[in-house]
């Protein structure tokens, strides 16, 4: 039976739920008599039983039975929170996400959960719920299918369908009509509840070929999907008597759908291919001077525009999809070394493109871990500090122009500068004089790999594993770091990351015969060389603007072009937190959007560049990383 | 021939609704009840070929008046009219013999596909 199709929808859907679990959790912990968490944990759990009973998981249907069913008896008795069943949830909730996860890809064998089960067990029995019967799933049916008569059907019913139970029963009544029916999961009893989401399966014996089955529960009305046996069918809707009217099909339908993000990488490459095949029509039609072809220019460059703007809003993802997986992870950490932390999150609704979200999660874990660790003081050390003795952390994201902010910040010690400095200079990192150290160079020692202030190595943080993951996990996104911290007050990190990695903006600039691309979010302005003197600032050439020293560049050195520079070289300055450096070219030759593609360097290729794009005129131009230029 | 409806409701905004939607739509209306069993009295009376059946009716309700009507005619083809939410009232119609439901509000084209199928 091939329901693996459904694999993957029945993945995302469950640890959409699982992560609700976690945050109703939370919430029951902090108001312990309120009954409204329990109610939705209840339904979270008894979906996630429902889809997986319908994939055949029938470990997974078993633990979240038993989770559901102590659920339930907490919610009819409206029993507060304690200690222990809180314990007790968090660790079913967790056992059931370890299920789900294995059974997706096919390892269900490896699941272990007899011991929350029965822990589960005894706490409902002394709820005086007695021990969860089996389910009434066909769970048998699923370990054993050869030993079960009559021939597997599963039954999805259209999402809008209203009173998806009667709709069932409606289903199960036709089915009749081709013989005897068993097995009906979940059990009849839950066609009655409002949690009922449209999903069952049953066994029918009898002789009936496959597509009279398929026709006589789809004449029950209301049905999107049957799967007889190992064959599945969508159920068009041509195929139903008196289907649906298109118009009132249409405007009952959600307005979400699901789609693979292969696809819209895929969507994404394409529309690369096109910005780019429209730089060359842009050129072409610049040549051509023929007004016919300037028109279908601009008409192409408009609606590429706009087509690219409308896939890249569909790559965008809201951050709690990311987020929304901390408050667990901050309390238990919390607990584990004895602090006390408030966590909160601000701006879980701005947006980012999934493919940089995806890679957000390790680091900003890194960063929240740090935070507990090493920020948040001992609740009898804040006291002594007279500070409240609960530690807050905040995870923000802010939208700035064409980048996204994402901070941590706690409340703790700070950073302490005089034994960092101590560190960096034994390490000959910083000047053996300097008497202080700013934010930036403060990075720069932590972001030193294996640097790490940890006196005792917790098993949370302090492996040596620091601040350089971040950064490098960062700048390989094209994003930036920064660091505040104040002492004895506070410490934040903050990530600033564009808001699409797959289109930017650039300049292009000539050195040799070779165009290079510097990504316009660095830029901070153009000087010229010549016009703009010179001077040596600790053995290297830099150039004062303002009030600051701005150390130069000279690409046509750094890439060992041969020949002479122009008499005047434009300067690119780059900015990036506080650091600044000039970047000299031959010329520019203007700015465009690039698609940016991803490349292999060979080895011993320098590192100042972070990938390729293809030029209007169809040759290739590299990428100028400024992070790796500054 | 076009086929012949008996309205249950006891609401007579409700009655005009499906009289219309169905009326519209070639059926003719041979009778409306407004209590469960005024609708099995006019039921033996009229043998209409379908009964549209509001579940929560004064005196009888709609699923005892299945009941009966099924009891003097298993093969009366009964469509339950139920509100949202009435999950276990609609299972129990089903379970006494309704053959198909609509739920309120009504969607012209919802009603008329649910008649066809009972209709079959």
């Amino acid at each position: 039976m091939d329901l693996s199709q459904y694999a993957e929808l029945f993945l995302a859907e469950s640890r959409e739920h699982l992560s609700a679990c976690n945050q109703l959790l939370l919430e029951w912990e902090r108001t312990p008599t309120n009954p409204a968490p329990v109610g939705g944990l209840f339904r979270a759990v008894h979906t996630v039983k429902g889809m997986a009973a319908t994939m055949g998981y029938a470990r997974v249907t078993d633990l979240a039975h038993r989770t559901e069913n102590l659920l339930d008896l907490l919610r009819r008795g409206a029993r507060p929170a304690t200690e222990e069943l809180l314990q007790l949830l968090f660790r079913a909730r967790d056992a059931l996400e370890q299920a789900v996860e294995l059974s997706a890809v096919g390892r269900e064998d490896e699941i272990d959960v007899a011991a929350t089960v029965a822990d589960l067990d005894g706490a409902a029995a002394e709820l005086g719920g007695g021990r969860a019967a089996a389910p009434a799933t066909p769970a048998a049916a699923v370990e054993a299918p050869t030993l079960t008569a009559g021939r597997l059907v599963q039954v999805t019913l259209r999402a809008e369908a209203p009173i998806k139970g009667g709709r069932a029963l409606l289903v199960l009544k036709k089915a009749q009509t081709l013989g005897s029916v068993h097995s009906v999961t979940p059990s009849q009893a839950a066609f009655e509840t409002e949690d009922f989401d449209g999903r069952f399966s049953f066994r029918v014996e009898g002789s009936a070929a496959t597509n009279e089955i398929e026709r006589v529960v789809q004449s029950a009305g209301d049905v999107e999907h049957v799967s007889v046996g190992g064959e599945e069918r969508r159920a068009s809707a041509a195929g139903v008597p008196g289907a649906t009217a298109p118009s009132s099909a249409t405007e009952a339908k959600g307005r979400h759908i699901r789609v693979d993000l292969r696809r819209l990488d895929g969507l994404m490459d394409l529309i690369g291919e096109l910005v780019t095949a429209r730089g060359r029509l842009n050129e072409i039609a610049a040549q051509a001077r023929d007004p016919a072809i300037d028109d279908i220019a601009i008409q192409i460059s408009r609606l590429s525009t706009e087509l690219q703007d409308e896939i890249i809003q569909a790559r965008m993802t809201p951050v709690w999809q990311v987020f929304d997986r901390f408050p667990r992870l901050v309390r238990d950490l919390a607990r584990e070394l004895g602090k006390q932390v408030a966590f909160r999150v601000e701006g879980k609704e701005i947006e980012l493109d999934r493919a940089i979200l995806d890679e957000l999660g390790d680091p900003l874990l890194h960063l929240l871990r740090n935070a507990v660790d090493h920020g948040i003081e001992s609740p009898a050390e804040r006291r002594r500090k007279g500070k409240s003795p609960e530690g807050e952390i905040v995870l923000t994201a802010v939208r700035e122009r064409a980048s996204v902010a994402i901070s941590v910040t706690d409340d703790g010690g700070g950073i302490d500068r005089a034994r960092i400095l101590k560190i960096a200079k034994r390490e000959g990192l910083v000047d053996p004089h300097a008497e202080t150290l700013s934010d930036d160079q403060l990075l720069r020692v932590l972001a030193r790999p294996g640097f790490s202030t940890a006196e005792a190595v917790t098993s949370v943080s302090g492996r040596g594993v620091g601040i350089d993951v971040v950064l490098t996990r960062i700048r390989s996104l094209g994003g930036s770091v920064d660091i505040r911290t104040e002492e004895g007050k506070r410490t934040t990190f903050v990530l600033r990351l564009p808001v699409t990695l797959a289109i930017v903006r650039a300049l292009i600039a000539g050195v040799g015969r070779e165009r290079y691309a510097l990504p316009l979010t660095y830029v901070s302005e153009t000087v010229e060389l010549g016009v703009q003197p010179t001077t040596m600032v600790e053995g290297r050439e830099a150039i004062v603007l303002g009030e600051r020293v701005v150390p130069l560049v000279h690409l046509r050195r750094l890439l060992g072009v041969a020949g002479d520079p122009p008499a005047r070289c434009p300067i690119i300055v780059l900015e990036l937190g506080e650091r600044r450096s000039g970047i000299v070219v031959d010329g520019m030759l203007g700015q465009q959007e690039i698609v940016v593609k991803g490349f292999d360097a060979p080895q011993g290729t320098l590192p100042v560049f972070s990938g390729a794009t293809i030029m209007g005129d169809g040759l290739p131009a590299l990428i100028l990383d400024a992070g790796g230029l500054l | 021939m076009s086929h012949t409806v008996l309205v249950c409701d006891d609401a007579i905004f409700m009655r005009t609704m499906i009289s219309d939607i169905l009326g519209q739509a070639g059926f003719e209306i041979v009778g409306e009840a407004e209590t469960g069993s005024q609708a099995v009295e006019k039921y033996r009376e009229l043998k209409p070929d379908l009964v549209t059946m509001d579940i929560v009716m004064p005196d009888m309700g709609g699923i005892d008046a299945v009941r009966a009507i099924v009891k003097h005619d298993p093969d009366a083809k009964i469509l339950m009219c139920s509100a949202m939410g009435q999950q276990a009232l609609v299972v129990e119609a089903i379970q006494a013999g309704a053959k198909d439901f609509v739920v309120k509000p009504f969607q012209p084209s919802r009603v008329l596909e649910a008649v066809q199928r009972v209709l079959g």
